[in-house]
């Protein structure tokens, strides 16, 4: 035990442990609170109970099927995993993929993260014991996840990147586009209803507020990213530097408090900016192909992507070597949140504790990888 | 005659008990099916899914180990609790008021006192799995606090349950001895006799305030949201039942659904004067207060989150506040 934590120890004297099985946590995790008086004084959150070893099987793989599997690594943003394990390849083997293809990406991309930012609300509210609010977010997401079984086939893994451009089964044609767009106008118009009752709810905004805050300072110190970061009033979104995002205009919101209002008010806001991509991305969709499938396999470096996802940042990287995937590093986003996760609970009552969790959208069996830690 | 008289007395009590019983099982299932599924806008569980159906099912159910210092008295809680409420269901007959004291207010109250001490004990009781130690990423990994007092999550419940019988179910009792101080009697004869003759307590401006006062108390004793602290899913989850498994679950929900009866048929006596008895119309006055209060508690629990301390204390104060105004325009 180092010095820091033996004078922690001199105060505080009851540890409760939650999980790693419990109803409030979507996935398997742990998390130890020390506590006095039902305050928590101290967090630490453990997981590893999710490790599936996705690097170590990609290792050797064609690289298609490595890409395929990425997309099992998450349930919930199957798609960005896909996506960027795609884009890996593409810049490594340097392939321009088709306009449209891009843009396709793009719409299955902010769908991904229409249906993450619901879930966020709608696991948040759960955790609040707000069941109303909790089951109306779940519908307005039914929507989102129609769309996405149109596009993809299915409502979990869609299968849409493949190298050089998008799966044929994915083209959208003028039906799907219609579908997409009255889509659209049904979530904005469900969204801005549940937004305002939410927001008008004196109960839930005194219950959430001031809850789990982290400073901007904190924020960057940890290195938070996604929503998260940008609730703390750090104005960071990849999607302004990625190239695939250039046609479109959109906001990047950014508020001050970094409490549990401040994210949930967050990614409802950034609901409407997804809304406007789409729209934007289905009106000036380009014609032509879908993919191009004239590239050639090469033997590549190490290669790197980072992408904007509905949590963060992901990242994803590789060596191509006679078409088969060697040395693969994937992060996710929850990675780096980890630490506001711990950091939120602190100050806050027990109950509160897995809020402050879920305020930071933590996707554990996403993160759950071998890590080196490598001591400087 | 005298004999048959008797006999129907006593098949009388027993049959406005299992009336009450049968009414109780189905209470829980309307409140989740056509109150907070209709506001959800979801199907919802089968009417008598919660109430009937789920204790018939835990009752063939096996039993599992229970992890306790105590395993006799914890498994024996739920029985306690499940006769206390059957006690007080039977004192509130008119039949019964010849028990004397037994059938005053201050009994009820016990009573309902030894309800909310059993969940104390059973938070105390239980050592789930839930919060167990898992030694490797806890200690060899060389986590944090290393040497902290390792405290289950009922634990924490218990506590909250002690701090309810502290203060938390103040309002219940200060709106329970509003008729006492309007009839300056403690028996339940009395008050009934009162209210039969000068109208039910409830049409005056004390009864309003001291009603809404004790619909508050019977929201937190009943725990349901968003005073549902012994239960939190986010932190306790099933709180001082935790453990509790096959018949012993099963008596836990028929236990909850006669308390909901129960704690109408408390009001239907001390506010409107109307006790609970098979053979008199009466009997359906106490079943509509028995279905609207969880009616009312099912539309709010439905549009509230959980409370914690920040929210909970200030509720209970000013509802105890509440209370003290209610006892004042009682006295003038």
């Amino acid at each position: 035990m180092n010095e820091e934590n033996k004078s922690k120890q001199e105060i505080i004297d009851t540890e409760v442990a939650l999980g790693t099985v419990h109803p409030a946590a979507l996935e398997p995790y742990r998390v130890r609170l020390f506590v006095e008086d039902e305050i928590v004084k101290d967090a630490e959150i453990t997981i590893g109970v999710n490790h599936r070893g996705i690097e170590r099987i990609m290792e050797g793989l064609p690289v298609e099927k490595a890409n395929a599997l990425t997309e099992k690594i998450c349930g919930i943003c199957s798609n960005a995993h896909i996506w960027n394990s795609v884009l890996t390849a593409e810049k490594g083997l340097e392939i321009e993929i088709p306009e449209r293809a891009s843009y396709i990406r793009v719409i299955m991309e902010e769908l991904e993260r229409l249906h993450s930012h619901l879930l966020y609300l709608g696991h948040g509210s759960e955790v609040l014991a707000h069941e109303t609010f909790s089951m109306r977010a779940f519908s307005i997401r039914e929507t989102v996840m129609e769309l996405l079984r149109m596009i993809g086939g299915n409502r979990v893994q869609y299968g849409v990147s493949i190298i050089g451009g998008v799966r044929p089964r994915c083209e959208l044609d003028d039906s799907r586009i219609r579908k997409i767009a009255e889509g659209m106008d049904l979530i904005e118009k469900n969204v801005a209803n549940f937004a305002d009752r939410f927001v008008s709810d004196p109960i839930v905004m005194n219950r959430i507020t001031g809850v789990g805050q982290i400073s901007a300072k904190d924020a960057k110190k940890l290195e938070v990213t996604g929503p998260s970061l940008r609730a703390t009033g750090v104005h960071q979104d990849l999607r302004e530097t990625m190239k695939e995002y250039e046609p479109f205009d959109f906001n990047v919101i950014t508020l001050n408090d970094g409490d549990v209002k401040d994210n949930i008010l967050m990614r409802v806001l950034e609901i409407p900016e997804s809304i406007s991509i789409i729209r934007q991305a289905i009106k000036n969709l380009p014609k032509g192909s879908i993919v191009d499938r004239s590239w050639e396999m090469k033997d590549t470096g190490i290669i790197h992507s980072h992408i904007e996802v509905p949590r963060g940042t992901l990242y994803h990287s590789y060596a191509l070597e006679e078409g088969r995937v060697r040395g693969t590093i994937i992060r996710t986003p929850s990675m780096s949140n980890i630490g506001a996760m711990q950091l939120a609970c602190i100050g806050n009552h027990v109950t509160d504790a897995q809020l402050c969790i879920v305020q930071c959208d933590p996707c554990f069996t996403c993160t759950d990888r071998a890590i080196e830690i490598i001591n400087k | 005659m005298f004999k048959i008289t008797i006999l129907y007395t006593i098949l009388a009590v027993i049959g406005t008990i299992f009336v009450a019983f049968i009414v109780g099982t189905f209470i829980p299932g309307i409140e989740r099916k056509y109150i907070q599924a209709r506001i959800q806008q979801r199907v919802g569980p089968p009417v008598t899914s919660i109430g009937i159906m789920a204790p018939i099912k835990f009752a063939f159910k096996e039993n599992v180990e229970i992890n306790s210092p105590a395993p006799g008295i914890y498994k024996a809680l739920p029985v306690v609790c499940f006769i206390v409420v059957l006690v007080i269901m039977l004192l509130l007959i008119p039949k019964v008021y010849v028990a004397g004291v037994l059938t005053s207010v201050i009994a009820i109250i016990g009573l309902l006192k030894v309800e909310e001490i059993c969940y104390v004990l059973m938070g105390a009781l239980s050592k789930s799995i839930m919060s167990s130690s898992l030694p490797f990423p806890d200690i060899v990994k060389g986590g944090l606090h290393l040497d902290s007092e390792r405290s289950f999550i009922e634990d924490i419940s218990s506590n909250r349950a002690f701090r309810l019988i502290a203060f938390g179910s103040f309002p219940l009792y200060l709106a329970l001895i509003i008729p006492v101080i309007k009839v300056k009697s403690i028996y339940l004869s009395d008050i009934v006799a009162y209210q039969v003759a000068h109208g039910p307590i409830l049409f005056s401006a004390a009864g309003i305030v001291a009603a809404i006062v004790f619909f508050i108390g019977y929201m937190i004793l009943l725990n349901e949201y968003p005073f549902a602290i012994l239960k939190t899913k986010a932190d306790v989850i099933e709180g001082p039942y935790m453990e509790y498994a096959s018949k012993y679950r099963g008596l836990v929900y028929l236990t909850r659904g006669f308390l909901m009866f129960v704690l109408g048929a408390i009001f239907s006596v001390l506010f409107l004067g109307m006790p609970p008895y098979l053979l008199s119309w009466k009997i359906l006055v106490n079943i509509a207060v028995a279905l609207i209060f969880p009616i009312i508690m099912g539309i709010l629990s439905a549009f509230s989150p959980v409370f914690t301390n920040k929210q909970f204390y200030p509720v209970v104060i000013g509802t105890s506040l509440l209370g003290i105004l209610a006892i004042v325009l009682t006295l003038l």
